[in-house]
């Protein structure tokens, strides 16, 4: 496979992991936030 | 009802997605000059094309919360930038990759270029500074200054290309009066814009949800200290 192809998938692979990695982050700071609005409800439940 | 909105968007936004790759990999030539490296250009557009539309539109939502004090304009003005960023961030790799190949450095330190490194820091100090701020508007007040003036900047770095020499292509879009490209190799360009446009949608839906729980969080905390 020569060199430029190569950077053409590099490039694509950039680009995708870029949007997956935002993808992780926002999911894990939504169970984040669940988390914290459960333990804040039942604190003003109390 | 929002949660089939985002379904369908995903659906629709896959699909297109698919055919769009299965066009630009199987159906399009290599470029006479550049060869394979050229599609690049199919990603680095599209989400440049987002990032700058984005970061507009996220002044516009600043300026909507300045002029109402409405806390629901700051919070759509957050996530639409947040995830503008995101594409910029896309459109500053994918663009770094490609210059590797035709330009032989990864990084030139022209008009363009530099101009929206300097937008992408001021959005990436946008969002250290909402963290920065706890009372809600004080921070939309501070975001929505950030924004406008990050906003200015983007607009400069779109115009660059006409306005100075620069290392970077001039436009080869023809809503730019580029043309310095086929026809049907611009074409899935805009269905690639179409597609991320609908990802991008789906991202700002889900932030702003975050942000109403956010919000929502604080609203109990204060109820508890008041208790």
């Amino acid at each position: 496979m020569n060199r430029n192809v190569q950077y053409m998938l590099l490039g694509l692979g950039a680009a995708w992991l870029i949007m997956f990695i935002y993808v992780v982050l926002i999911t894990l700071r939504e169970r984040k936030l669940r988390k914290e609005l459960d333990r804040v409800r039942r604190m003003v439940e109390k | 009802m929002r949660e089939k909105i985002i379904i369908g968007l995903a659906v629709f936004a896959g699909a297109l997605l698919a055919w769009n790759m299965n066009t630009i990999f199987t159906q399009l030539p290599d470029e006479l000059n550049q060869g394979a490296i050229y599609r690049i250009i199919y990603f680095h557009v599209p989400a440049n094309i987002l990032g700058m539309t984005g970061f507009g539109l996220g002044m516009l939502l600043s300026i909507g919360y300045l002029v109402t004090k409405d806390l629901r304009y700051d919070a759509l003005a957050a996530s639409v930038t947040e995830v503008s960023l995101v594409f910029a961030s896309i459109g500053l790799a994918t663009g770094s990759i490609w210059a590797r190949i035709i330009w032989g450095v990864w990084w030139a330190w022209d008009y363009r270029l530099t101009s929206w490194l300097v937008c992408w820091l001021i959005f990436g100090g946008y969002l250290m500074l909402r963290r920065a701020i706890d009372e809600p508007n004080q921070r939309a007040r501070f975001a929505a200054v950030v924004s406008i003036l990050g906003s200015v900047n983007a607009y400069i770095s779109y115009k660059s290309i006409e306005w100075w020499t620069t290392q970077h292509p001039q436009p080869v879009l023809s809503i730019r009066n580029g043309g310095g490209m086929a026809a049907g190799m611009e074409a899935p360009i805009w269905w690639n814009v179409l597609a991320l446009a609908c990802f991008s949608a789906i991202l700002v839906m889900v932030r702003m949800r975050q942000e109403a729980v956010a919000n929502e969080i604080d609203t109990l905390r204060r109820m508890a200290h008041a208790q």
